[in-house]
C-alpha cells in the first residue's frame, strides 16, 4: 500500500475524531432551535475547496527568455528600454503595483542578464518596494535579497534567485486566492518583454526578434484569458480592451506549423521535438503591432 | 444551529488547510525534480506553480515553447514520484509525448529546436492515486 494512502487515513482519521468532539458539543448545547437560513454555500463542503483548486490553469512563459534570445543575439545592452526607478513610488494601487512588479521583473532578468550589477541592484530595490506593499515578503524575503546582491556573481545565477522568487509569489499569490494579483504580475512582466523585443527589432531590424514577436500569438491569448478570468471588479477593463486590440493585430500574422514524428531518448529522458514552425510577420503589421505594444506599456508603467 | 454553522465552517476550514500543507509539500517535492540529474546549466523556473486538486479529472493549459532552449517538465502528486501522468500534445491534437510510456516518470526534458505552441494535460494514475493535489513545474535553458 503507498504511504500516501496511509497518510491519508490517518487525516481522515484527525478529520472525524474532530467530527465526533465537535458533535458532543453540539448535543450538549441548549436546545435553543433558530430558524435560521443558511447559505447553501455552507454546506456544499466542496465550494471551498473548489475555490482553491480552481483547476482553470494558465501559462505565461517567462519574460526572461527574451532576454536570453536577445543576449544569444548580441545585442548591446539599452538602460533606456527599462522603467525608470523613481516611478516604484508613484504606484499607489495594487493593479499598479502588481503589473509593475512584473515590469521591474522583467527589468531586472535584462539587466542580470547582461550583468549590469549595479542597475540590478537598483531595481532589485523597486522590486523589494512593490513585493512588500503586496504582502509578498514570504517570498522576496532576506535571504533572497542577501543572496541576490552577494552570491549573485553572475547573470545566471542572479536570474535563478529571482526565477525562484517570482515562482514563490506565485505558489503564495494562488494559495491566498489573489490570484488576480499573480495575473497582473505575470502580464506587466510579458509586456515588458514584448516592449524590449519590438524596440530592439526596429533598432536592429533582426529577423530573430521578428519571428520571436510573432510568435507570441499563444503567449498573448493566455494573457488576455487570465486577465478576463480574474476581473471580479472589473479593474482590469480597459487593460483587456487594449489587450484585445492587440490580439486581433496578432490574429493577422501568418504561421504554417508542419508535423514531424518526435524522437525521444528514454535512457536520459530526453525527447527531440522535429516539426517545423513559418512565421511571416509583415512591416506594416509589425509596425501596428509596436505602436499598440507601446500604448500599452505605457498606460501600465504611468501612475 | 448557530454551532452547526460553526463546525462546518471549522471542518471545511480544517479540511482546506489539510489540503493546503499536502499541496505545498508537493510544491517542495517538484522543485527538486526540476533540477535532478541536470548536468551543466540548471534550468530556470518560468515563475509560475500550477497545481490542481484533481478528482478523477484531467486539467490542461496551454502555453508555447521557444525554439533554442530546452525545458523540463517536473510533476508530482506526493512521495511517491510515479503518481502523475502527462501529456503533451500540439495544436493539432497530436501526442507528441505521454511519461504514461515511460513508467510515469515525474520529470521529462524537451529539446526545442523550432517553437511550439502546446497543450499540457495532468492527470493522476488512478491505479496509483485517485485524488488529491497534482503540482507540474516548468523549467527552461539555453
Amino acid at each position: 500500500m503507498p504511504s500516501e494512502q496511509s497518510k491519508m487515513k490517518k487525516k481522515l482519521f484527525t478529520l472525524l475524531f474532530f467530527f465526533g468532539a465537535l458533535l458532543a458539543l453540539i448535543s450538549c448545547e441548549d436546545t435553543q432551535q433558530e430558524k435560521n437560513t443558511v447559505d447553501q454555500e455552507v454546506f456544499d463542503p466542496n465550494s471551498r475547496i473548489t475555490g482553491r483548486f480552481d483547476n482553470r490553469l494558465f501559462s505565461i512563459p517567462s519574460p526572461v527568455q527574451t532576454s536570453y534570445l536577445l543576449k544569444r543575439l548580441e545585442i548591446d545592452f539599452e538602460t533606456t528600454l527599462l522603467n525608470d526607478v523613481k516611478n516604484v513610488n508613484d504606484y499607489i494601487t495594487e493593479t499598479k503595483q502588481a503589473l509593475n512588479l512584473g515590469v521591474y521583473g522583467a527589468d531586472l532578468g535584462y539587466t542580470s542578464l547582461y550583468d549590469q550589477k549595479a542597475t540590478s541592484i537598483k531595481y532589485l530595490s523597486s522590486i523589494k518596494k512593490l513585493s512588500s506593499q503586496l504582502g509578498l515578503d514570504v517570498a522576496f524575503d532576506t535571504s533572497f535579497y542577501n543572496r541576490f546582491k552577494n552570491e549573485g556573481a553572475d547573470g545566471d545565477s542572479m536570474i535563478l534567485l529571482m526565477a525562484e522568487a517570482f515562482k514563490r509569489a506565485d505558489f503564495f499569490l494562488k494559495e491566498s486566492q489573489r490570484k488576480s494579483v499573480t495575473a497582473l504580475i505575470l502580464t506587466g512582466g510579458w509586456i515588458e518583454s514584448l516592449h524590449f523585443a519590438c524596440e530592439l527589432e526596429k533598432k536592429n531590424s533582426s529577423p530573430e526578434i521578428r519571428r520571436r514577436i510573432g510568435e507570441q500569438k499563444r503567449s498573448l491569448a493566455s494573457v488576455v484569458e487570465i486577465l478576463q478570468e480574474h476581473n471580479e471588479d472589473r479593474s482590469n477593463d480597459g487593460l483587456i480592451e487594449n489587450l484585445i486590440d492587440l490580439k486581433a493585430s496578432f490574429e493577422n500574422i501568418q504561421s504554417k506549423y508542419t508535423y514531424a514524428a518526435p524522437e525521444t531518448d528514454s535512457e536520459n529522458r530526453l525527447t527531440i521535438f522535429n516539426h517545423d514552425l513559418e512565421v511571416i510577420l509583415e512591416d506594416n503589421l509589425l509596425k501596428e503591432i509596436h505602436e499598440k505594444v507601446k500604448k500599452i506599456r505605457n498606460e501600465i508603467i504611468t501612475a | 444551529m448557530k454551532s452547526l454553522i460553526f463546525f462546518i465552517l471549522i471542518l471545511t476550514s480544517f479540511f482546506n488547510d489539510v489540503l493546503a500543507q499536502d499541496c505545498e509539500q508537493i510544491v517542495s517535492n517538484c522543485e527538486s525534480l526540476l533540477n535532478k540529474n541536470t548536468s551543466g546549466a540548471k534550468f530556470v523556473s518560468d515563475g509560475q506553480v500550477y497545481s490542481a486538486f484533481l478528482n478523477r479529472e484531467k486539467a490542461e493549459f496551454k502555453t508555447t515553447f521557444f525554439g533554442g532552449s530546452v525545458y523540463r517538465i517536473a510533476a508530482s502528486a506526493g512521495s511517491d514520484e510515479n503518481y502523475v501522468i502527462f501529456t503533451v500534445k500540439d495544436v493539432n491534437g497530436n501526442i507528441l509525448f505521454s511519461n504514461r510510456n515511460y513508467k510515469n516518470a515525474p520529470y521529462w526534458d524537451f529539446d526545442i529546436r523550432e517553437t511550439l505552441e502546446v497543450a499540457i494535460e495532468t492527470e493522476l494514475d488512478l491505479d496509483l492515486k485517485v485524488t488529491g493535489c497534482a503540482v507540474m513545474l516548468i523549467g527552461f535553458k539555453k
